[in-house]
């Protein structure tokens, strides 16, 4: 069983990452949180914070899967988990790149 | 025990009845995969003669041949036979058949929910066949979006035959997807370790937990909807606090991952057969394990794709934009391993590569106009146009359509043990070929030039004529080649003559058996070192016959075989299968019976099906287990086993482990339904708050509380050897706690046909309420075994799955509670 968290982990994160900005989205259009700091607004601050946290989160799961004490024993089970690995991680940078591109609420 | 000695002991042991009596009481997975899979097919000719008919609705302008309110029902059977009743019920069926052959066992971990399975398939198919034979089809369209769908645009019974049939169905989906997870994990031949699985059961795999996160949504919607259309709750209704919107993403949530659902199994077949034909091995095992991983999971991320122009922010549609670019990445990977197996090896265009190189073209073309789709502005021009149609047919058939032939004729020698005599099938693939390229290139022309998905007729002077004619006659062209196809394979099954065992000369397991495959698969189970034990090995067949692997005699007319762990394929658990019975039949007839009631608005019989089923579920796990214990059992070549029921994770926990994954994406899916409501639908706030009272609060946290350390403390006392009476009682009382909190909360609801709130709250509360009957239920039936003898400190599998079952009513009831009574505590 730790074999298969150790592949579906990184996917896995990426689809509650991808979820819950998804819902910060909403909830900041659903709402009208409005105001500013570090000279960005609100809205932009806290979906880039997420951003970045989502980001950081699949780099450091990407680097413990390749970490010796936390590796699989099987070559195999290594190989595709750290495939996976960059698939979340990839996907996390590319999927959520929009919270710094596109307008947030129109 | 010679061979023909061994075969015949264990055809007695394994066998079903015989005759048409056997087909209703199998539990073998050999006949209700081939049971499956014929029903699917009978199910696709239904579908293709339904396409016949709106092509030839549409082959001339304002034709008379079917009016608008029949044309609706045409295309929304055509669609809803195609995705629920054809393409996934075809791969439960060749997973069932195929899956213990290829893994090296007997049969599949729960033989009888195989056949509950199948017969739900049935009766809910023939409840829309029925509909439609009496012209009261569903008429929605196959994604039934409210309002249209609700029950002031659509007051009679056609949604509610879609709504309940295809949940029926999905039971159906969702039995086969333990079954087959379970099956993967662990009911695989001693020394298949995840590395040396043949990559369909990888595939299979991957679908099947997608099916058990991925069909919860639509279930969750089809039950809200048809809540909605019999009682009024308006989860749908913008003014009074619903959003229709919210089916539509409930649907998606489901609807985008079954494309992946339905491909998948195909691009499994795919990876099997294509290294066959090409004399060679598959390039990139891990890298296609990978790719098919993150397509798996990359396709729960593009469900908004299909909702590009209800308004949705732009940043909203950026993310789903972005997401259904990245889908192309792993499945170009899968394509240029293909490209790279062929490339490696000697292909020989025999008929199954004919299919799959079919597969290439079209499956291609429809990847790019997938991914032209998934960029927004192209989207908002073809959205609900004709090309749309054309797209998700080039991807559908291609990527599953085509595939699946190849794989009916790969293994057709296997089915029936015979070869192809007449030589039908290579004429069959080209007529399907030209036409089907020529009805759907057709039909991304005339999408292009503005004709919508789903109109009954246009005008002349649309200039939509000629496309739209072209596109008929290469319609029934196709309708040409798949009826020769069907007539060459039965003509193969009747009348071929006897063929040689694997004729392929493939290198997988279920090719090591006499064909067709004895009833036990295996006189005795392989030890596995590779992934194609067969090329290494090839008397491997013979020498299993002799008796030369595990399990190879067979004692008290047990059926037998073994799990492996996980990871490594070391065996560790001997299991003991259930024997034939009408259990299963019976059980989906009474299950059928619900679903009838509901929709024939029956309310009377609605208690008497539950208690049913309940009892009938009880019976179930009643008869199996034993009142001594049974010590570790040899299994051959000296290693002795714990039998399954002195274990704690016994398939049947793990069975429940999944079960319970697709029952937490359920609330889940509810509790996304609930905030989305309360976030985006208009109408909010609601006219009155639930009034919150700590007292019932209290009173179910603390019985979810009890519950789940009463069951842990009687797992262990049990395994100490003392009396877990005392610990079930108290679980049995903390789930009736949580049933009476939960129930409270039902009743003091706000009135749940006023507002969204209201329903929403009722519908929290009746989950919460059903898994604390369950719970309790699972307790007194624990009680009663203890009490009659069939459990010790030794058998004490049924603990730990009770366990899990109170953990996850402790967790749910609570968050139930909180989602009603906080808000209120809050303000």
């Amino acid at each position: 069983m730790t074999d298969l968290i150790r592949i579906l982990i990184a996917p896995l994160v990426w689809l509650a990452a991808f979820s819950a900005i998804y819902g910060l989205h909403g909830l900041i259009c659903g709402h009208g949180i409005e105001g500013a700091a570090l000279g960005l607004p609100m809205p932009r601050l806290l979906l880039i914070m997420a951003y970045t946290v989502a980001v950081l989160l699949q780099a450091i799961l990407l680097a413990a899967l390749y970490h010796p004490r936390l590796a699989s024993s099987s070559n195999f089970v290594s190989f595709v988990s750290h495939a996976t690995g960059w698939t979340g991680l990839v996907a996390t940078g590319w999927s959520l790149l929009p919270v710094v591109m596109t307008s947030y609420c129109t | 025990m010679n061979a023909l000695e061994r075969h015949r002991k264990l055809t007695a042991i394994w066998a079903s009845e015989p005759g048409w009596r056997g087909w209703f009481s199998t539990v073998n997975h050999t006949d209700l995969g081939r049971m499956f899979l014929v029903t699917a097919f009978f199910f696709f000719i239904i579908g293709g003669l339904l396409a016949m008919l709106i092509r030839a609705q549409l082959a001339t302008p304002q034709s008379a041949f079917a009016g608008p309110e029949i044309y609706n029902q045409i295309f929304t059977m055509h669609g809803t036979i195609m995705m629920f009743l054809f393409a996934i019920p075809t791969f439960e069926g060749l997973a069932i058949y195929l899956l213990p052959k290829l893994l090296g066992t007997r049969d599949l971990a729960f033989p009888r929910l195989t056949a509950y399975g199948f017969w739900c398939y049935v009766f809910g198919g023939t409840m829309l066949l029925v509909a439609m034979v009496l012209g009261i089809a569903p008429d929605g369209g196959w994604f039934m979006y409210p309002p249209l769908s609700g029950p002031l645009y659509s007051p009679g019974i056609n949604t509610d035959f879609w709504l309940i049939g295809i949940t029926f169905v999905e039971i159906s989906a969702i039995a086969a997807a333990v079954e087959i997870t379970v099956s993967i994990l662990k009911y695989r031949a001693p020394g298949m370790s995840l590395d040396k699985m043949p990559i369909f059961a990888w595939y299979a795999l991957i679908t099947a937990l997608m099916i058990l996160t991925g069909f919860p949504p639509l279930i969750l919607g089809s039950i809200l909807l048809e809540v909605e259309r019999a009682f009024g709750l308006p989860f749908f209704q913008a003014e009074l606090g619903g959003d229709s919107l919210l089916w539509q993403h409930l649907f998606w949530l489901f609807g985008h991952p079954e494309v992946y659902i339905i491909f998948l199994p195909a691009a499994g077949v795919i990876s099997t057969v294509l290294p066959v034909m090409c004399r060679t091995t598959l390039l990139g095992y891990g890298w296609i394990v990978a790719a098919a991983v993150s397509l798996a999971f990359l396709s729960f991320g593009l469900w908004v794709h299909h909702m590009f122009t209800t308004g949705i922010p732009h940043m909203g549609l950026a993310f789903f934009s972005a997401a259904s670019t990245l889908v192309a990445v792993p499945t170009g990977v899968q394509i240029f391993a293909w490209i790279g197996t062929i490339w490696k090896g000697r292909p020989e265009l025999r008929l199954p590569m004919l299919h799959i190189l079919g597969f290439f073209a079209t499956f291609v073309i429809g990847g790019l106009t997938g991914v032209m789709v998934a960029v927004v502005p192209f989207d908002w021009q073809a959205h609900d146009t004709a090309f749309i149609t054309a797209h998700l047919h080039y991807v559908l058939f291609g990527g599953f359509v085509f595939p699946i032939f190849a794989g009916v004729y790969y293994w057709l020698p296997h089915f029936t043990g015979r070869r192809r005599f007449f030589h039908l099938g290579e004429l069959a693939f080209a007529l399907v070929f030209i036409g089907f390229h020529v009805t759907f290139l057709a039909m991304h022309w005339v999408g292009l030039l503005g004709q919508r998905r789903r109109i009954p007729t246009y005008a002349p002077e649309d200039g939509w004529t000629a496309i739209n004619l072209i596109s008929s006659v290469g319609s029934f062209v196709l309708a040409i080649g798949i009826g020769m196809i069907l007539i060459d394979v039965i003509l193969h099954a009747l009348t071929a003559a006897r063929g040689r065992r694997n004729p392929w000369q493939a290198g997988t397991l279920e090719w090591a058996m006499i064909t067709p495959p004895p009833a036990y698969n295996f006189a005795s189970l392989p030890h596995v070192t590779s992934r194609e034990p067969l090329a290494d090995t090839p008397d491997l067949a013979v020498q299993l016959a002799r008796g030369e692997g595990y399990l190879a005699t067979p004692r008290h007319g047990w059926r037998e075989t073994l799990t492996v762990d996980v990871a490594s394929g070391r065996p560790d658990m001997h299991v003991l299968y259930p024997t034939n019975t009408r259990l299963p039949i019976i059980m989906s007839a009474v299950t059928g019976l619900f679903f009838l009631s509901l929709l024939l608005k029956f309310y009377w019989t609605v208690p008497l099906a539950v208690a049913g089923v309940a009892y009938l579920a009880w019976r179930w796990v009643w008869v199996l287990g034993r009142k001594e214990d049974l010590d570790a059992l040899p299994v051959g070549h000296g290693i002795t086993l714990p039998n399954a029921a002195m274990t704690d994770h016994s398939p049947g926990w793990w069975g429940t482990v999944f079960l319970l994954t697709a029952n937490a994406t359920f609330f889940g899916s509810l509790l996304f339904g609930f905030a989305f409501l309360w976030t985006v639908a208009p109408g909010w706030p609601p006219p009155a708050w639930f009034v919150a009272s700590p007292v019932e609060l209290g009173f179910g946290i603390l019985g979810a509380a009890l519950g789940c350390f009463a069951i842990g403390h009687a797992i262990v006392v049990n395994r100490r050897n003392g009396s877990p009476l005392p610990g079930l009682v108290l679980t049995l009382a903390g789930a009736l706690a949580v049933a009476v909190a939960c129930a409270a909360m039902m009743a003091r609801t706000p009135s749940p046909e006023a507002h969204a709130y209201g329903a929403t709250l009722f519908v929290l509360g009746s989950y919460g309420l059903f898994h604390a009957v369950l719970g309790a239920l699972m307790a007194s039936f624990l009680i009663a075994r203890v009490l009659h003898g069939f459990t010790s400190s030794m058998r004490r599998a049924e603990f730990t799955i009770v366990g899990l079952w109170v953990g996850y009513l402790s967790v749910v009831g609570t968050l139930v509670l909180l989602a009603g009574h906080l808000p209120g505590l809050a303000s």
